[in-house]
């Protein structure tokens, strides 16, 4: 397995966000998890990129065959676990091109333009680091720099929540080129447009879905993802867990 | 000596005592005033203090004029100018040279300001360097000067005149610095900017002084009609006390942009400001400042725009880091109008980095340490419209030194 979580409890200034977490993605697998506001998605996300204010009480991440669950976030990014903000701060001041620049340097990498016209970025390099981005182009952006990582897990929040259609297109572009690279996926997403892509394309391996900070139930996209459309995620698991198919 | 320089001399004379308004007070008996000798080695001795500025050796050799303590040398450089008819020597000799000269020899600065105008005047030997480019003559390259100090307890005394006449145009980099042994210095160096009718004036200086040294420029611009002055200065060093509070006057439709990056440092003193004057209709100015406090540092950014006419328009931008909890930073803007209809604004802050924009870099593999001088590059970074590449590449190149420089 690329990921372990094992009895992942976390908490942020005394409140726990995750109850006991356990997840396992192997080599070049796509995850999907949903579940309802307040869940703990991205508060999973963010506990096994490390993000200091997610304190682990209980449990352990290991990655590539490695503890890593008192890490610090850059030791983890640099040994390939890379998140896709849901929203970046801004940053004044900084450029996206110096910031990309710095990017380059620090993953070896050459900035292929490529990439950044797919991803309808390249016009942005000149600009502030988020700063004044619309939705789809903070989103764009994030998908690109994770890109730039070429990470061995991409983990990505929302990467479609609050934006246009066109952007989506391309948001699919880059998911699709993560998956061509192999790169194992955990993608956070509420809504249809993203999953149908990726369904119909037989991308997904696994969908989990998450309430209460703890996963209810995982199984496979076609069993669970249209009964959460259908009934929503209480009554879905419900039914799910009826059927016995945990 | 002839009438005109006597009366001069008398004024300064009687402003020796004469206290600045602003900064520490200085002893100039404490200091010596060294006779100008052999130039010959001045390329070597300026090789060190010079890195300090970001000039390699090779630049500093194409440098139009580079002053080791009172000794003068011109880069070849200086020949190919002269074919433009531009003109690049010392005051003293233009003053000589040119009688024309006079007619800006201490018309923007009054002589008897304050004791350091005054000991320019007596005590400067003709230093400091005159520019003078023809009307319509556009100077492609940017002209380098340097001013360096390599003894302790030396007085290095310049006044600077640079002329750009009706429809030029030149970019200036000014270095000066001390090398890291100078225990002690002082410099005081007068400039007086004439920017013609539409003609064009950037000016970029970068200051690395050392400890001990004790420093007074004192700067005076007059933009004319239609003509543009855009300022950027730097200074990234300790200092025993720095005091400038340079000023820009404007005519119709003329306009100003400067910038000053203070990253104070050990226990040094840093009061340094901006003023415009908009005495024509249509002028404008735009005054940012950005000042980082670190260790013991005391810092004040002043910067005042004065409306004389009508529209005209300023903004002042002053922001403030401090990254120590022992540094002072005082953000002093000013904005004061004697007319109706002139737009004035400022906007000052003095705040911290925001923690989540650590975390948010570290996140994408940057050590706390790499992510703060991302940061503060972007902090110092000050997009100055108008700075050719060339000399905006040398502040980059920099900033980003400087960055890393302040969280290691």
């Amino acid at each position: 397995m690329l990921l372990d979580v094992e009895n992942l409890v976390v908490e942020v200034h005394g409140r726990r966000v995750l109850r006991g977490v356990d997840l396992h993605i192997g080599e070049g697998e796509v995850h999907v998890v949903m579940g309802p506001n307040a869940a703990g998605k991205s508060s999973l996300l963010a506990s096994i990129m490390g993000l200091s204010k997610y304190r682990v009480v209980e449990g352990k991440i290991v990655f590539n065959g490695e503890d890593v669950t008192n890490k610090p976030s850059y030791e983890r990014a640099l040994k390939g676990i890379a998140l896709s903000y849901q929203i970046p701060p801004s940053i004044k001041g900084l450029k996206v091109k110096d910031f990309v620049s710095a990017m380059l340097s620090k993953y070896k990498c050459s900035g292929d333009y490529f990439i950044a016209k797919m991803l309808g970025v390249d016009y942005l390099m000149d600009r502030y680091l988020f700063v004044g981005f619309s939705g789809g182009e903070r989103k764009r952006m994030e998908l690109y720099i994770t890109l730039l990582q070429n990470p061995k897990l991409a983990m990505l929040d929302e990467p479609d929540s609050g934006v246009d259609i066109d952007s989506i297109n391309r948001i699919v572009s880059a998911i699709r080129m993560l998956v061509e690279r192999k790169t194992s996926i955990l993608l956070v997403t509420h809504t249809g447009h993203i999953l149908d892509k990726l369904v119909d394309e037989g991308g997904i391996d696994t969908v989990h879905l998450m309430m209460n900070g703890r996963i209810v139930f995982s199984g496979l996209p076609d069993e669970v993802i249209p009964l959460v459309f259908k009934y929503g995620y209480k009554k879905a698991v419900e039914k799910l867990q009826r059927l016995g198919q945990k | 000596m002839s009438e005109w320089l006597r009366r001069i001399r008398e004024r300064a004379e009687k402003a020796l005592d004469k206290k600045a308004k602003y900064g520490p007070d200085i002893d100039l008996s404490r200091y010596n005033r060294r006779e100008p000798s052999d130039a010959s080695d001045i390329l070597r001795l300026a090789s060190e203090p010079a890195k300090r500025i970001g000039l390699s050796e090779k630049e500093v050799s194409r440098a139009s004029y580079v002053q080791v303590d009172e000794r003068i040398w011109h880069g070849m450089i200086v020949e190919g100018l002269r074919k433009q008819g531009v003109i690049v020597t010392s005051t003293g000799e233009a003053l000589e040279k040119y009688p024309w000269v006079r007619d800006y020899y201490w018309r923007n600065i009054p002589v008897d300001l304050d004791k350091y105008t005054a000991a320019v005047e007596l005590y400067s030997g003709g230093k400091g360097y005159f520019i003078y480019v023809p009307p319509g003559v556009k100077v492609k390259i940017p002209v380098y000067t340097c001013l360096l100090i390599t003894s302790s307890w030396e007085a290095q005394f310049v006044h600077n005149i640079v002329i750009v006449g009706d429809g030029a145009e030149l970019n200036l980099i000014t270095g000066c610095a001390v090398p890291h042994k100078v225990a002690g210095a002082l410099h005081i160096g007068v400039s007086e900017f004439y920017v013609g009718r539409n003609a064009k004036l950037s000016f970029a200086m970068i200051h690395a002084w050392g400890r001990g040294v004790h420093v007074r420029p004192r700067t005076s611009v007059r933009v004319m009609e239609g003509g543009s002055y855009v300022s950027y200065y730097l200074v990234h060093s300790d200092v025993a006390s720095i005091q400038a509070y340079p000023s820009v006057r404007l005519d119709k439709n003329a306009r100003t942009h400067t910038a000053s990056i203070i990253l104070g440092s050990s226990n040094s003193i840093y009061d340094i400001g901006s003023e415009a004057v908009l005495q024509g209709e249509g002028s404008s100015a735009e005054i940012v400042s950005r000042v980082i406090g670190r260790d013991e540092s005391w810092i004040a950014a002043r910067s005042r725009i004065k409306a004389l006419a009508s529209p005209s328009r300023g903004h002042i931008e002053c922001l403030g880091l401090p990254l120590s909890k022992k540094a002072t930073i005082i953000a002093l803007p000013e904005l004061e109008s004697r007319v109706e209809g002139a737009e004035l604004t400022h906007e000052a802050a003095i705040g911290k980095i925001a923690e989540e924009e650590i975390e948010y870099l570290m996140s994408k593999g940057f050590t706390e340490e790499e992510a703060r001088a991302l940061i503060l590059r972007g902090f110092m970074r000050v997009e100055v419209p108008g700075l050719p590449l060339q000399t905006q590449k040398l502040i980059d190149a920099t900033i980003k030194l400087l960055s890393e420089k302040a969280t290691g």
